[in-house]
């Protein structure tokens, strides 16, 4: 049974916009009704061209080398691997299996996101718990900010723990850098949020052995090289 | 991942990854965090290729709409969702079409990909100011019909209009490009 009240939620629930309950509501409607269900995916089409209306702009190379490098050893799910070079190779015209519905690809969707999400606080446990781990303070130039970083050269992780530091300024983000021998490594970007705290884990790269930690304010995306004078300094304790 | 393999999702990549990385910067704001919003979405992609089901719909769909979510994940679990509302308002103030139109050096790979461009913003625009921006809300802002309607301060009622016949309205208009089915 479709009436025209069902029909009315499929655009807002294209758009990913319909409040829980209705979502809710709307999703065990949908199971039952191939009308409902039509209607969905023509309005999913349409949303998705909405993506063509973001201004363009060029991603940089080095993006479509970390999908290959991730993507390296992982196999797909579900396919036979013979099947699956035809297929993204022929991305025009894909013949697959039937998909497994909606609920369940949202669902899994979810544990995948809270999949990755203990994996990586598995990690960063592991890097403050590792037994070369290394730490430093870093205390503001001027006032209120601070950090303090853990790291593990074996392990090559970096964890950073920020607190009062306001988020960066739109366009601005926040770059770690390790001076190594005066000459600044960058370790990342990071931003922190709305109440200026951050956890953070970072790569560290092989055998980067360095002197002191800063944190400068950089356009987004970061600099190859500081271009403001750090506002958080940090000395390696120890030795 | 054999070396056929690693082509094939290269090509997908090359196909789409401009398309996927403008979305996410669009929804972001910052260039690393569109990074990581589209290789968690290619690494999804490819991870679930199995699952894909072209009679639900295309392949650009199915990317834009993997990539869409990770970049609304990204700016919640960065807290960072009172500057992207923020970005989302000053884009409607200047009207998506203005950076669009200026945008006319981007790196486009396919002759068709520019095209759809033209008519989606074109489309946009011709949509009266308040319909546009609820959709504009709804897709790049990631917000809610209630949300929509307290930024907005418009009742409930007319936000669900509004996006109801602006999401029609785009879908005839659109229906070039849905007809092509995989572009």
């Amino acid at each position: 049974m479709t009436d025209h009240r069902w029909l009315e939620l499929a655009a807002p629930y294209a758009l990913r916009a319909l409040d829980p309950g209705e979502r809710a509501d709307f999703e065990g409607h949908l199971a039952g009704c191939a009308v409902c269900r039509a209607e969905l995916q023509s309005l999913r089409e349409t949303a998705a061209l909405l993506a063509h209306a973001a201004p363009a702009v060029a991603p940089a190379a080095s993006l479509r080398e970390r999908i290959l490098r991730d993507a390296r050893g992982v196999r797909p799910i579900g396919r036979r691997r013979a099947r699956v070079a035809p297929w993204l190779a022929a991305a025009a015209s894909l013949v697959l299996a039937l998909g497994l519905g909606l609920a369940y690809l949202r669902q899994r969707a979810a544990l995948e996101h809270t999949g990755a999400m203990l994996a990586a606080r598995d990690s960063l446990i592991a890097t403050l718990l590792s037994p070369d781990a290394g730490t430093a303070a870093l205390a503001a130039t001027g006032q209120a900010p601070s950090a303090r970083l853990f790291w593990s050269p074996s392990r090559r992780r970096v964890v950073m723990a920020v607190f009062r530091l306001p988020p960066a300024p739109t366009g601005r983000t926040y770059q770690l850098w390790a001076i190594a021998q005066g000459k600044p490594v960058s370790l990342g970007t990071f931003n922190t949020s709305p109440d200026g705290r951050l956890i953070a884990e970072m790569a560290l790269p092989d055998g980067l052995k360095f002197e002191l930690t800063a944190v400068t304010v950089e356009p987004a995306g970061g600099s190859p090289q500081p271009t403001q004078q750090p506002f958080l300094i940090g000395k390696v304790a120890g030795d | 991942m054999a070396a056929g393999d690693e082509r094939a999702l290269g090509d997908l990549y090359d196909r789409h990854g401009a398309m996927a990385y403008a979305l996410a910067l669009a929804i972001v704001g910052e260039r690393a965090d569109a990074e990581e919003a589209v290789a968690d979405a290619f690494g999804q992609a490819w991870r679930q290729a199995g699952q894909f089901d072209p009679a639900r719909g295309s392949v650009p769909a199915w990317l834009a709409t993997i990539t869409r979510t990770r970049a609304l994940d990204l700016v919640r679990a960065r807290g960072r969702r009172a500057r992207a509302l923020a970005r989302a308002a000053s884009e409607i103030g200047e009207g998506l079409a203005a950076p669009l139109a200026a945008a006319g050096d981007a790196p486009d790979r396919g002759v068709e990909r520019a095209e759809a461009r033209r008519l989606v913003v074109r489309v946009l625009a011709e949509l009266p100011e308040l319909q546009r921006r609820v959709i504009e809300l709804a897709y790049f802002g990631g917000l809610s019909q209630s949300e929509i309607a307290a930024e907005l301060q418009e009742p409930l009622g007319t936000v669900k209009t509004r996006m109801r016949t602006a999401m029609e309205k785009l879908r005839g208009s659109l229906a070039p490009l849905l007809s092509q089915g995989e572009s």
